[in-house]
Formats: C-alpha cells, structure tokens, sequence
C-alpha cells in the first residue's frame, strides 16, 4: 500500500556538501543552536580579551566585595572570593568545551572501532563485545565516575579520560548496526569480490556512510561529556586549579549564596551549561532531520480540505452498455500533492468512471500512475499532502467528497471497505485477527452482542476458508495467504457494497495468488460486490474483470469493457501493456517490456504524457495533450491523438 | 524461542552482569590508589603494630586472590593458598551475609546505613518516575497527534529544554525559589515531629518531596516526551493505522486502541536504560535538597574519603539497576506477544 511519495523527496543536489549546507540552513533549530555554540566557543577562544577581569588572582579584592549584586562595575556581580562572576563566566567556558570535546572523541574513536569490529568481523567477536558493551551500557555511569575520580587525583586529565573511557556504548551499538546495514550492500560485497582488504573496504566503504550517523551521535556524547564534567565539579570532585562552571556553583551552593540571596552567582554558571549543551541538542535535532529526513507525517494527520477549481474542463464519460444501476459514479476527479516548496504534483487529473452493482472493474497501470491515490480518495483516506481539487465522487448519489469527516467515517468500510497490498503490514501485530475483524462490526452496528459478533467473525473467517479456531491469534502466526484472506474476510466484514483490492496479491507467492484471487471472484459473485481491482498484471485482469480502466500519468488512457481492451486496444500504452505479458493463446510471441519510466508527477511533459516512451508518437503528441474520445458509442475512451475522428 | 527459553535466557543474562559488577566493584578498589585504609598501611609516620592493626581490621593482611599478594604484576605471591582465605572470597562471602564493610566515618556497618537510605532514594524515584513519564507521555502523544502544528513545536522545544537542564542546576534554582516561598529547605522531614500522628508525618514528608520530585519531573519528562512523540509518530505512519482508519474509527479510537500500546514498548526500554541516568539525576537531586537518600550518601561519602560506603552505594545502585532491567525485559515480553516466537 505504498502511497505514492516518491515525488515528494528532495532532489539530489550536485555538490553534497553544498546540497547538505543548504538543506541545512533551512532548519531552523540547527542553524540557531549553531548559532549558538559559535557563540560559545568566540567567548572561550578570546576569553582573556573579553573578560573584564582575570579570575586567576585575587589581589585587592576585600570582605567588602563578596556577593556583591550586578552592578557597571560587575554585570554579574561577584562570587563568595568577591571575584567578578563575569570573568568566571567566561573562562569556565573553556573547561567545560575541553573537556566536552576531548572526552567526547575518546568515547567515539573507541565506540566507533568497538562498533565497526562487531559489526565487520561478526561472529564470536561481535558476540564478546556487544555482551561487555550491554554489560557497561546497564551499569549507571554517573556513579561510576564519581567512585573512579574520587579513587584517582581529580585532575582534568583524569576527568577526561574517566568520561571518555565510560562513555563509548552507545556510540558503539549504533556504528554497529549501521555496520550491519551496509556491510551486506553490493557495493561492499563486489569491493570484496576483487579482492578489496579489509582495512580497504572499512576505510573506504563502510566509514564514509557510517560517519553522518557519528556526527550526529558525537553530538549527543559532547553534551553528556559536559553534563558529567559540571556535576562531577558540583559534587567537589573537579580540578581545584580549574575553573569551571559546575565548580562555581560548588562554591556558590557550599558557601552561602542560598542564604545571602546572591541568585546571580547562582544563575551565570547554570545558564552557560544550559545553553551549550542546548545549542548541541538544537544542532543534533536538526542534523538528525537534515541527514535522516523522515516524512513527519502520519496517517492522523488532518487531510487537506476539498477545493474545485472552476476551469476544469468536463471530459467524455464512457456510456457503458450494462443495464445494472450504477453505484459509484466518480466524475472529473483531481489530485494533487501539495508541498510548501515546490509547484503541486499532479497525481489524478480529470478522472471519470462508473460502476455498477456487481461490476468487476480492473484498475491497471505501472506504479506511479496514480492509481493508489485514486483508490485513497475515494475513501478520503489521502495523506496530509493530498488535496482533491475538482470533481465528484458520488456514491448512491451522495457526494463522498462534500461530506464531513464524521460522515465519511460512517461510510468508511460500512459501504465501501478495502484490501490493502501486504497484509503484513495492515494488521495490527499486537492485537489478535479476530478482535481486529470484530472491531469493524462493532464500529458500524450500533448495537450488538458479543456472542453474535464472534459468531459473524468465524463465519467470515470460515468463509475465506481460515478455521475459525486461529481467530485467537496474532497476525505473525498466519502464513501471508492466511493474512491475505485474513484482510479479506475483514473487508467483507460489514456487507459493503463496494469492496476496493489494492494489489492484494503482490507480495505473495503465484500458487497464494491463484488462490485468492478465486477467492475474490468467488465472493464478489456470491456475495454481489462491486470490486475495483488494482494491478499492474494485465493477466490476471483478463480473467475475471468486467471493464478495465488504464491510467497513465495520473489521466485515463484507456477505459473499455475488458473484450475490447484485450482484443482491440487503442492507446500505445495498453497495447505496450499487453506486449509485457504472456498470452498464451499467442504462446510464439515476445514479451516486450516497455523503456524508460512514467513521467513525475511534478515535471510532465507538456503533451501527451505518453509521448515520450510512445513507439508511435509524432510530432503533435509532445505538443497537444490529446482529449479523451468516445468511440463506438461512448463506450470505448481513448485519449490518443491516433483515435481522433477526422 | 519459547516464552520460558526468553526468560530464562534474560535471568541468565542478568545475573552473569550482576557478576561483573561484583568483580569489578572489587578490584576498582583495590587497584586504583586513594583509599586511605590502603594508603594509611604505607604510611611511614605510624608504628608497625599501628600498620599491622590496620591491615588486620580491614583485612588487607590476606592476599587479593589466590597467586597474587597484591596485584602488582611482578610481586606475585606465594600460589597454593587457600582460596577460601583471599580477600576476594572473603568479600563475596560477606556480601551473601550483606555485610559490605564498616563505614571510616560513623564505624556503623555499611549495609544498616545503606539500606535505610535505599528506602528514601526508592522513595524519591518512585514518585519522580510515575510523575514524569505521565506527563511525557502524555505531552508526547499530544505533539504526535498534533504533529507539525504550533502545539507540536511548543511540546518539542519544551523537551529539548528539558532535556538541557543540568539537574542539580535545576534543583538549586528550584530551591532558591521555593525557600523564599514557603517550602522546606531540604532534607526528608521536620526534625521533632516523630511524636505526631502518621498522617502528619506523611503530610511533612510529602511537603519535602515536592520540590526533589519536581526537579526529577522535568528533567525526565523530556527524554519520554521525545521518545513517545517519536515512537508514536511512527506507529501512526504505520499501514495498519490507515487500516483502523479505512475501517471508520476516529482519531481517539485509533489512539487508544491501536497505536499507543505499539508506541508504548520503545517506551519500557527507554525507562529500563534511562534507570541508569535516572540514579544519576538522583545524586544530584539528593544533594541539593539534603534528601537522606543513597545519593546524598555518595556525596557526602564523597568529602570524606569514606570508601566502604562508596563502595557500597556503587554496588547497591548497580545491582538495582541490573534488577530493574530486568523487570522491564520482562514487562516488554508480556506487552509484546511477537517476543515468544523471536
């Protein structure tokens, strides 16, 4: 059920360091916790030039100046020795980014060579250090620390090490998964194939693509690295001959700024803590989106509300011989994605077609034509960034698209209900098959018994032939044909009339897939459905469907009853379809796939969107997007300049 | 894996880490310098008796382990000793009676002191847990629901502060603030109320919390706050939460009934290797506000060199943690049926 998103990620640029500045400076947290740290690290470096006094010597200072309170003389005022608090300040900076920094790089060089030796070499090794590496992550480090620094001279240099040698874990249990991950990628298992040694295949192959990752986990350990230094000084045990911020506020607590009221001794040192080691989180938050960029969206996300731009112009609408009523009657409809950066991709545009009680109607095309955003619009069920901007979808002549969402929930499933591709992941893992079925009874039937709820879900279990016994069980104990028929039997759950199939049988093996696709036909004629089959298999639409709606491009290529689509198509593109698949009436001919790609929704070309893989195109095709045209009394629409009638 | 194979497997591990701890609680003191019974017994100013008298009263006349008379590489002693009579047995041996040495300080035996102050830190993290992973979650699962809305960002800078703020730092401000305001200034109860009914006491100690467990709350709301917003925007990205939605449950169903209980297991790891920090955050916590906790005991062991208690605290805040660990492996396995099967 992949939601067409592919469209929607950025570009590659074509420097990557240039291409990672710029995405980079759109991040606003990132860049002003930069901000901030540059800031930092100027007081630090020229700390001698800016600080108003030397806090190194106490020469002249009387009992008259202790704890004096900020004044022009000392912005800050003056700490427990009447030393200015400023100046403190600005040198305590310096300890606190040494010791950050340093310990810091002894914990990720020895994580990082922990992780990469785990993880590159495996077996018995990889066991020995992640067990020690699980054993040190359990055991408290603060405490730890204290004990070794207490046990050993409290000197910066121990302090460094002491923090650096204790704060390697989680450096090394993230280099070594990422080490896992690429490990197995064929760049690496061809480097190795010709020969490449190890030490040549980690420097050159593994490390560059294990380094973003490091940067970003570098980050966190430099905080950590700073946070242990300022509470090991607090607690007394930093170095006497350095000040530093947590040291200030040893002495300020321990001598008597509580009781004088001097908060401004108290302040300083923790707001400089505070704000370097908030400039460290802003920067790892935003390098972790810049160099992890995930959607941030999800499925609960408000969906953008339904506009109609008026210049849409009505195209023909098949006029189909079969005599049934029509239940879903989709007219004009259009799609798009909108992102804040970038002009709307196109994904549906001008979209029409009718079914009718009891139809089979096959929806085909390659992936990225839009026929999964179709099928999500008709349930309103579009991610954040989809928008319908024309059309109807009239469903017993309501318009779907003019309803509340609390209207369309009591729609969702109740009427129309759908199978997703890959039930795997479409039932929930935490909650048994038969709760999940029953779930969707008890939303719509307002009223209900337990005990006939449960009976309704064996018998749908039962009906797409799963004992009723498994419904106890959770989805990772079904076979994936179970969890297909399993999603099936929750589709039919509340008798809709309309019953979608997303490629229900991709990730299945071809035997599962026979099976249920009988399954389905079975049902759908037993139980009078209408079903919209979603497949890129022509083969399997041959079989079973009624009528066969090509889309490419996000339009309507071709849309007929499925003799016509097999034995006399007129779009290049179904024709290019059908040459992709065996038919084995015609068991001498090749199968031929098509080149290149569909065109991207957000950059199509100004013609026909077919044009430029077309064997047939010609000079107007890349000029004039062809109209759709309504041959054989309507009920055959070809949008291909070849059809028009002269 | 059977679900008993896990357990079993999880047990082992436990105790096989319990054990290292233990070994390296041991040499730690012994092979870094500092502690003054050690330095005292090579100190040139006392009498020979005087040195004998000590070696003898912490035990150090009897050899490390069993080849070695210390564990200077090259001073290796007289091998065929009784390993029963080394000083490592003897520490074990003392440890399963939970003896764990006499303290430098008060001469009273470690463990009476500790034990006691367990109970205070057990205390103090109890409250300071429920509260601050009620409110992370719940201003998590708020900022994921709201994702990319101003709410969402509000939530999100909220706990990247939080997350910043040195504890202690946070504590001293908060105790600032509370002494002019009314609060206790430390410390777990009034002196001279032991007299008075219970529910007075209770009132008094709850008094002296709020300001320790209130330090506790912010600071580890932020890091639960963070995971579960970024725990929970995944599940909900998940294709099962369009399923739920396919089938017609609104927003609040589909929180409930179908994202927070998959949100909540990153959730059970995170408070099982937070524990770690957590004792962290309560020396810190114990410090400031003089909470008689084993925190405040490694400070003030801290001062004055008293190593037994160190040693002690070290390996009580270990053990608990490793134990704790545990227990959240077990509640994960519990929560998640797919463990049985992995």
């Amino acid at each position: 059920m992949a939601i067409q998103t592919a469209e929607l990620k950025p570009s590659v640029p074509s420097s990557p360091l240039l291409g990672f500045w710029n995405t980079f400076s759109k991040n606003r947290m990132g860049v002003v916790g930069l901000l901030m740290l540059v800031a930092i690290v100027f007081l630090a470096v020229f700390a001698p030039i800016v600080a108003p006094y030397d806090p190194t010597t106490s020469e002249g200072l009387g009992s008259s100046d202790i704890y004096n309170p900020p004044d022009m003389k000392h912005w800050l005022g003056t700490d427990d020795a009447g030393k200015d608090v400023l100046s403190s300040f600005i040198y305590g900076s310096r300890v606190s980014l040494i010791v950050g920094f340093f310990a810091a790089f002894i914990s990720i060089v020895l994580g990082g060579i922990i992780g990469i030796v785990a993880g590159f070499y495996g077996g018995r090794i990889e066991n020995f250090l992640m067990r020690f590496t699980d054993t040190m992550l359990v055991i408290p480090d603060l405490p730890l620390i204290v004990v070794i620094v207490a046990l050993t001279k409290p000197s910066l240099l121990n302090i460094i090490f002491v923090i650096g040698l204790l704060g390697w874990t989680t450096t090394a249990r993230i280099v070594r998964s990422q080490t896992l991950a690429v490990k197995s990628r064929k760049f690496v298992l061809r480097a190795r194939a010709i020969g490449a040694g190890n030490g040549h295949i980690i420097t050159n192959h593994i490390l560059p693509l294990v380094m973003p990752l490091l940067v970003v986990n570098a980050i966190l350990v430099i905080s950590l690295a700073i946070l242990n230094e300022s509470t090991l000084s607090f607690l007394g045990l930093g170095d006497p001959t350095a000040i530093s911020w947590g040291q200030m506020l040893n002495f300020a607590f321990g001598r008597g700024a509580m009781s004088t009221g001097a908060w401004w001794a108290l302040f300083a040192p923790g707001f400089g803590i505070v704000w370097v080691v908030l400039g460290l989180t802003l920067l790892g938050h935003g390098l972790e989106q810049v160099l992890n960029p995930r959607l941030e969206s999800h499925h609960l996300m408000p969906g953008r509300p339904v506009v109609r731009s008026e210049d849409v112009p009505e195209s023909a609408t098949r006029n189909s011989q079969s005599t049934k009523p029509v239940i879903l009657d989709v007219q004009n409809i259009s799609i798009h994605y909108v992102t804040a950066d970038k002009p709307p991709a196109r994904a549906v545009e001008n979209v029409s077609f009718q079914l009718h009680e009891g139809e089979l109607m096959g929806l085909v095309g390659e992936s990225g034509c839009g026929k999964t955003t179709l099928m999500m619009a008709l349930m309103r069920l579009l991610p954040t960034a989809g928008q319908i901007v024309g059309g109807k979808i009239l469903f017993n002549n309501q318009d779907l698209t003019a309803m509340s969402e609390q209207e369309i929930a009591d729609v969702r499933w109740n009427a129309i209900s759908i199978i997703f591709q890959g039930a795997m992941n479409a039932l929930n893992p935490v909650r048994t098959v038969g709760d999940q079925i029953a779930e969707a009874i008890i939303k719509h039937i307002p009223i209900y018994y337990e005990k006939p709820v449960a009976e309704r879900v064996s018998e749908l279990l039962e009906l797409v032939g799963i004992s009723a016994e498994h419904k106890d069980h959770f989805p990772h104990q079904y076979s994936g044909g179970m969890r297909q028929r399993a999603m099936i039997a929750m589709a039919l759950a509340c008798a809709p009339q309309v019953v979608i199939a997303d490629e229900p049988t991709t990730a299945l093996d071809v035997m599962i897939q026979a099976q249920i696709l009988e399954l389905l036909d079975e049902l759908r004629r037993k139980l009078g459905l209408a079903v919209i089959f979603v497949t890129h298999d022509l083969g399997v639409v041959a079989e079973m469907c009624d009528s066969v709606l090509v889309m490419y491009g996000g339009i309507t290529a071709e849309y007929a009853d499925v003799d016509t689509i097999y034995n006399a198509p007129r779009h290049p593109y179904t024709q290019e379809l059908l040459k992709a698949f065996p038919d084995l009436s015609k068991p001498e001919r090749r199968l031929t796939s098509i080149p290149g790609y569909p065109p991207k929704l957000d950059a199509l070309p100004d013609g026909c969107r077919f044009a430029p893989r077309c064997p047939l195109a010609f000079e107007r095709c890349s000029i004039d997007m062809p109209a759709l045209h309504a041959l054989n009394g309507g009920d055959h629409l070809v949008s291909c300049h070849l059809v028009e009638p002269n | 894996m059977s679900r008993y194979r896990y357990l079993l497997k999880k047990i082992g591990w436990s105790a096989s880490t319990i054990l290292f701890v233990l070994v390296l609680n041991f040499f730690l003191f012994r092979v870094l310098p500092g502690d003054p019974a050690r330095a005292g017994i090579h100190d040139p100013r006392l009498k020979k008796d005087a040195i004998e008298a000590l070696r003898v009263r912490f035990g150090l006349d009897k050899p490390v382990i069993n080849c070695f008379e210390t564990l200077h590489p090259i001073k290796v002693g007289d091998c065929g000793v009784n390993p029963l009579d080394t000083q490592f047995f003897i520490y074990l041996r003392n440890l399963t009676q939970g003896e764990l040495g006499i303290s430098y300080h008060t001469n009273r035996p470690v463990s009476d002191i500790l034990v006691e102050r367990l109970w205070n830190t057990i205390l103090l993290i109890g409250a300071g847990q429920i509260l601050s992973i009620i409110v992370g979650i719940t201003l998590g699962v708020l900022a994921a629901w709201k994702a990319r809305t101003s709410i969402d960002y509000g939530v999100l800078l909220t706990g990247l502060l939080a997350w910043s703020l040195p504890t202690f730092w946070l504590g001293i401000i908060l105790l600032f603030w509370g002494s002019n305001n009314g609060f206790p200034i430390g410390g777990k109860a009034t002196p001279g109320l032991s007299s008075y009914p219970f529910l007075q006491q209770a009132g008094d100690i709850a008094r002296h919390m709020i300001l320790p467990t209130l330090t506790y709350t912010i600071v580890y709301m932020g890091e639960y706050l963070l995971v579960m917003r970024s725990s929970l925007m995944d599940v909900l990205a998940e294709d099962y939460i369009l399923t739920a939605k396919a089938k017609g449950l609104n927003s609040f169903q589909i929180l409930k009934d179908h994202a927070l209980k998959n949100a909540m297991l990153p959730i059970v790891t995170i408070i099982a290797i937070n524990l770690g920090f957590t004792v962290a955050g309560v020396i810190q916590i114990e410090t400031v506000f003089s909470w008689p906790g084993l925190g405040g005991a490694i400070f003030e062991a801290v001062g004055r060199r008293d190593f037994p208690i160190l040693q002690g605290a070290f390996l009580m805040i270990a053990v608990s943690v490793v134990i704790a660990n545990l227990i959240a492996d077990l509640t994960y396995s519990y929560l998640d049926p797919r463990v049985q099967v992995q």
